[in-house]
């Protein structure tokens, strides 16, 4: 018997199973990349992966530490460019996009700019948008990924880096957006995903020893919940294997509590 | 002074953008061509070194490219000399702009256009949090990756903008003079106009170049091929200077044709400590000092480039401080084999990978 996935494992996981075999997958660095890897070498061998750099379908090896390194273009048969990986998305193809956020609302709208007060008097500057809007804008799918708490899953997020379904209803397509928005949110206390008309998130499915009542303990919005909300299993022995050590055996990104601060 | 453009006038005042005239070199299309018509036309040895080409083509005020992806074929080396040559309230552009933090220590660099800063996993840069928030750098304007792209690649095939489904719903739209929300004149949809943009003066690594400028990239090009053609002053720096015939007899991965090109600087290792594909990795070492160290308060960073920069003279003496606590030339050679192995350019089986942090983790 394996020790028990911890909620990083769990989390990877969960993203794993937001992956359909045959999509071409656009990736981020950390659980995404961890997550989209499991999936190919379990029940997703023949997906293709894209990096925002310009990397495209690279041979199998090594875990990419940045989305520009040698193991995003790896014996690739052609790399691109940076315009060009997003006119990908913006022509329809890449299926599913993942992105991360320090805030998420509930209509999957995200802020990655700065927290802790306005574009003047924030507490602390994070990265800018990088690839995140252009993902956000023109993937056909996108899957927000995070920790859950109250003040990552905020009411109103401090800036609008990249847009989910904004105000909700119609209103991401009548901005003019492409794609489907977000789909769903995957975190450790489980999946969301998004109303059909209102597009305000809802609890979909749980983790294991997890509540509607937790789920919104960590969540600064109220969350609806799913008529019927499905229980998610606890990865088996076999894909933790998998995980542990074929996927992410030095543990960079699946050690709990995270190793690289 | 009046500025030439017309600017989106919410973003102006969101930015506190005074004197909007500061914009307007980075949109002047009649000014980059006729810029372009005086270039030198004729096939001329365009080596220089790179004390040179900073001296040269790097002038107070400018807007400098960053260039490659973040720590991936970014001539790192170059950014050091700007610093070393103490030039003075350049505007950084790039995406990613992850260089500018360092470069902006000390005045040397004191205006953004940024999609994003940081190191991906090495978290957010407390530096360049720091420097904005007390004004010592001031943001002229906030982008996406792809839509900064964008504006390059409109640049390089001549067009004045170029319409996109990026940026819509975004409040960046808010805080970017450069960029419009209109309609597509044919759908009626909404659209964002990027505004094709020319940085002044961009540092390009390629792996190979030859003396007149012709270039080959190989792994990601990210936005540089289009930077080439989109800046007024255009320095390729390489890791080795190829014959002209091997260019004629070797297309693969040529992709910046002489003509554009001012000058060329063979400088081995100029990436370090970021990676060059083919060549080397990073050093994460480094990368973890200054992530974790360096960035961490205005005196860290100011003793840390005191040591890495200030206190060396080139690439080479760079490198000496380098590996002289790391393992020597093992771990020079090290680097070549780890980013070969990753590339798969060589066998793989048996290289390790692993990394272990050099900082003991406390907080």
């Amino acid at each position: 018997m394996s020790t028990p996935a911890n909620p990083f494992e769990q989390l990877a996981y969960n993203i794993s199973l937001q992956i359909m075999d045959g999509q071409i997958v656009y990736v981020g660095t950390g659980l995404p990349m961890v997550g989209a890897m499991l999936a190919k070498k379990t029940h997703a061998p023949n997906i293709t992966l894209v990096y925002e750099s310009g990397g495209q379908d690279p041979w199998e090896g090594p875990m990419p530490w940045s989305v520009g390194g040698a193991a995003t273009f790896r014996r690739a048969p052609m790399t691109m460019e940076m315009a060009h990986s997003f006119a990908m998305a913006a022509n329809g193809f890449v299926d599913i996009a993942f992105q991360g956020a320090a805030q998420i609302d509930m209509y999957g709208n995200l802020n990655t700019h700065f927290i802790g007060g306005g574009f003047w008097d924030f507490r602390s500057r994070l990265t800018g948008s990088g690839g995140g809007n252009d993902l956000s804008s023109l993937s056909e799918n996108v899957i927000l990924v995070g920790l859950q708490d109250p003040s990552k899953f905020p009411a109103k997020l401090e800036f609008l880096t990249s847009p989910g379904h904004l105000t909700g209803g119609n209103s991401r397509r009548e901005a003019g957006l492409l794609g489907n928005g977000p789909v769903a949110c995957v975190t450790q206390i489980g999946v969301m995903d998004f109303e059909p008309e209102t597009k305000w998130m809802r609890i979909k499915g749980l983790n294991p020893g997890m509540t509607p009542e937790i789920a919104q303990a960590c969540t600064g919005f109220e969350l609806k919940v799913s008529e019927q909300i499905e229980h998610i299993p606890a990865p088996s022995d076999d894909i933790l294997q998998v995980l542990r050590e074929v996927v992410d055996p030095h543990g960079i990104f699946i050690t709990f509590p995270p190793r690289v601060r | 002074m009046p500025s030439k453009f017309t600017y989106n006038e919410e973003a102006l005042e969101n930015l506190r953008i005074e004197d909007a005239s500061i914009l307007d070199r980075l949109i002047d299309d009649e000014s980059f061509r006729e810029g372009n018509l005086k270039k030198h036309r004729g096939k001329i040895d365009k080596r220089i070194t790179l004390q040179e080409a900073v001296s040269k083509y790097v002038s107070d005020g400018d807007i400098v490219a960053d260039t490659g992806f973040s720590y991936v074929r970014t001539p790192m080396q170059v950014f050091f000399e700007i610093l070393r040559q103490k030039k003075k309230d350049l505007q950084f552009i790039g995406s990613p702009n992850t260089n500018q933090s360092y470069v902006a220590w000390s005045g040397c660099s004191k205006y953004s256009h940024n999609s994003y800063i940081g190191a991906e996993m090495r978290g957010t840069d407390r530096n360049y949090s720091r420097m904005v928030k007390d004004g010592r750098v001031k943001v002229l304007s906030e982008w996406s990756h792809g839509s900064m792209g964008l504006g390059f690649k409109a640049a390089q095939y001549g067009a004045p903008h170029i319409a996109c489904k990026q940026l819509l719903g975004s409040e960046m739209l808010k805080y970017n003079p450069y960029v419009k929300l209109s309609r597509d004149p044919w759908s009626n949809e909404p659209v964002v106009l990027v505004s094709a943009l020319h940085p002044d003066v961009v540092f390009i690594h390629c792996q190979q170049a030859d003396r007149f400028g012709n270039a080959k990239i190989s792994g990601p090009a990210v936005n540089d091929i289009a930077l080439a053609y989109a800046c007024r002053k255009v320095i390729i720096t390489c890791e080795e200077v190829v014959p002209e015939l091997l260019m004629r007899f070797d297309t693969k991965d040529t992709c910046i044709p002489f003509m554009i090109v001012d000058a060329v600087v063979e400088l081995p290792f100029g990436c370090l400590p970021g990676c060059c594909p083919g060549n080397y990795y990073w050093s994460r070492e480094w990368w973890e000092w200054l992530m974790r160290i360096g960035l961490k308060s205005d005196e860290s960073i100011g003793d840390f480039l005191n040591y890495w920069v200030y206190n060396t003279t080139d690439q080479f003496s760079f490198i000496e401080k380098l590996i002289k606590d790391l393992g020597g030339l093992e771990y020079l050679h090290n680097l070549k084999r780890l980013e070969k192995a990753e590339e798969y350019l060589i066998e793989d089986i048996g290289v390790d990978f692993s990394y272990e942090p050099v900082i003991p983790i406390t907080e």
